[in-house]
């Protein structure tokens, strides 16, 4: 019982959030729905007894990636300054027209279909097997990262160094503008 | 009901979200947010597939990884919306037009 | 490995009892919900608790500053005065709700509730005890500092929505300094976890012991070391003296919440005294020796719980006091400053436990330096 509500619960906030992005006009809320999003996703992958996944998740996204949106939209002008460009159109964040939605809904429509077609073997052949008891994956995602995934894993670290050295030189301030 | 489709299903569902919001938002924060959307869609399948199909934990790593990889990206990729908006004024997507001519 | 309270109780006979009849009764199994039923309850118990402890620093708060300054404080309402953070919360509830005209209306009403969701998170995996605590998540510490991080949402929506300059830099100013910060008590946690071995609070308050020797604190140099990163870090985290640039009355008027009134601007003074006692009750269980009680008192039934809890209780409240204490004496350090700690100074120094207990425990085989000198004595005075 446990376990079906909280699946339910997750599912309805991921994606009722995730529709929420895309149909709030404020940048900031949208920054908030994602938040809400992801926090979701963190319970499904803690449904799917990926308990580790799931609090990295929350730690990476929720506690880093979310601010960080937050600080950019902040440090850009603020979601609510509108003045018109020199093209004419205001400079706000804003949606798309009739032409973007209806695009954006068939290519999704065709999207589902094909995956469908290309996943239903899958699906017909999965044996449901219940969660057997929340069982520890720290141990074994550990000794996996350091014996089968170690090339991986040591070439994150030197992404995540080039990422923070590189962010920090390109948002440098420059006198020479 | 909660099985190998019901995941697929979410997954499939903020995949389309975050292309559509990559489409139809014009702030370039707005296109972050939908490619982030987009990158957990696609975890979500590697973990329910490492659940219902091949029952180990290799389905794990690839979702962080897929974290590790958003975050960079989204710290890289601010920096950039930053120092747009420090020669153009705007983070509207339609003001890059530098490569046009 | 992962165990709540209901796993506690269902070792009683009398539980299981209760179960098959209750089962008897409906006529379906009931286990599941007697669980619900049970972990609610208790989280309901540990939710007011906390609240009454939220309620009571804030009182703590006051009559230790006037001791500090050789006042009285407040001793009006009730026995010295200990009722008075009950007289505060009613003035709170019955004051005008304003809500600034150019405000984001709904962010402006959420992000009391993010802050205090963040903290509220957090008690779920606190170890109070073996046996009462709410759950033994085999990821607690991990997700405990994760979950907590939400507090600088709700900090910074809290700043950005009042539609105040002063509020916005107050936000802005706490979300930077919580994230930030997060990295120094990450890696002075991560220094206890690699010498305990696990994620879990019940083994890493399981390897050490009720007496000072066996506390990881004076496990060796470096967890003696990471344990004051963790304390600074830790304070500037919570937004507490001399880190709490993000309220800086003499700067900022109130910070995130200067545009609050009534009980939201109470839940987020409520949410901020819990995340102290949290954080403290987090350097007790990882430093201190948890809820150890002295030569195992008590064992493992209800009095030994109750022992416990006490023993856990005291030491938080230690801390508490100390982190009172350090308010009302050192001055406030500028936002400059407060980066340059972090980053400078903290960071490096995390990064330097994190190597050397992991040194340490390859080089020594995991003694701590006291049966170190014991054994090196004990052999010397054996071979002469």
């Amino acid at each position: 019982m446990f376990h079906k509500v909280l699946i339910i619960l997750s599912s309805a906030l991921t994606v009722a959030s995730a529709i929420g992005v895309l149909v709030t006009k404020d940048i900031v809320r949208a920054c908030i729905f994602l938040f809400f999003s992801l926090f979701g996703v963190a319970g499904i992958y803690a449904s799917l007894g990926a308990d580790f996944v799931a609090v990295t998740q929350i730690m990476v996204y929720v506690g880093g990636v979310v601010i960080l949106m937050l600080f950019a939209v902040m440090l850009t002008g603020g979601p609510g300054k509108e003045s018109a460009g020199s093209k004419g159109y205001l400079l706000i964040p804003m949606m798309g027209n009739k032409i973007t939605f209806g695009f954006g809904i068939f290519s999704g429509l065709v999207l589902l279909l094909t995956m469908a077609k290309i996943t239903k073997s899958v699906i017909a052949s999965v044996t449901i097997s219940e969660v057997e008891g929340f069982a520890s994956t720290v141990e074994r995602i550990g000794s996996l990262l350091v014996s089968e995934h170690v090339l991986a894993f040591e070439i994150s670290s030197i992404l995540l160094l080039g990422a923070l050295v590189g962010a920090a030189m390109i948002a440098r301030p420059r006198k020479n503008v | 009901m909660f099985g190998l489709a019901w995941y697929l299903g979410i997954g499939f569902v903020l995949f389309c979200t975050g292309i559509t919001v990559m489409i139809a938002r014009k702030s370039i924060v707005a296109i972050l947010i939908g490619i982030e959307l987009i990158l957990n869609g696609a975890a979500i399948n590697f973990v329910a597939y490492s659940k219902f199909v091949t029952q180990d934990l290799d389905g794990h790593i690839f979702p962080l990884f897929i974290i590790i990889v958003a975050a960079a990206e989204a710290a890289v990729g601010l920096a950039i919306v930053i120092r747009f908006y420090q020669i153009r004024e705007t983070i509207h997507i339609d003001e890059a037009t530098q490569l046009q001519s | 490995m992962n165990s709540t309270v209901a796993n506690y109780f269902s070792e009683f006979e009398s539980y299981q009892k209760m179960v098959d009849w209750l089962s008897g009764i409906a006529g379906f199994d009931t286990a599941t919900l007697v669980m619900v039923v049970v972990i609610s309850l208790m989280a309901f118990i540990v939710i007011n608790a906390m609240m009454l402890v939220g309620g009571l620093g804030t009182y703590a708060e006051r009559k230790i500053s006037a001791d500090l300054q050789a006042r009285i404080g407040p001793n009006r309402v009730g026995p010295y005065g200990i009722l008075q953070f009950l007289a505060d919360g009613l003035k709170m509830t019955m004051k005008e709700d304003v809500t600034p005209a150019k405000a984001d209306k709904v962010l402006f009403n959420l992000a009391p509730f993010l802050s205090l969701f963040g903290i509220f998170g957090t008690l779920a995996v606190l170890p109070i005890s073996s046996g009462l605590a709410l759950s033994h998540l085999n990821v607690g510490v991990f997700f405990l500092i994760a979950i907590s991080s939400i507090v600088g949402i709700g900090i910074f929506l809290g700043g950005y929505a009042s539609n105040s300059k002063w509020s916005m830099l107050g936000g802005m100013r706490g979300a930077s300094q919580i994230v930030s910060y997060e990295i120094p008590v990450t890696l002075s946690v991560l220094s206890i976890v690699l010498l305990a071995g696990s994620l879990n609070f019940k083994v890493i308050v399981g390897g050490q012991t009720g007496m000072p020797t066996g506390w990881f604190i004076f496990h060796n140099p470096f967890s003696f070391m990471a344990f004051f990163v963790y304390s600074i870090a830790a304070l500037a985290e919570a937004n507490r003296a001399p880190f709490d640039l993000p309220e800086a009355e003499s700067e900022l008027v109130s910070g995130y919440h200067t545009e609050y009134t009534g009980m939201k601007f109470g839940i987020f003074a409520l949410a901020e005294y819990i995340e102290v006692f949290v954080l403290a009750s987090v350097a007790a269980a990882m430093f201190l020796g948890g809820y150890n009680v002295p030569f195992h008192l008590g064992g493992d039934g209800i009095i030994g719980q109750v022992l416990q809890l006490g023993a856990f209780v005291t030491k938080s409240l230690l801390i508490y006091y100390v982190v009172i204490w350090i308010r009302w004496t050192f001055p406030r350090l500028r936002a400059d400053q407060l980066m340059v700690v972090c980053w400078k100074y903290l960071t490096p120094i995390a990064i330097f436990n994190l190597v050397g207990s992991a040194v340490w425990l390859y080089a020594f085989k995991g003694q701590s330096i006291l049966q170190l000198v014991l054994h090196s004595g004990g052999s010397s005075a054996g071979g002469h």
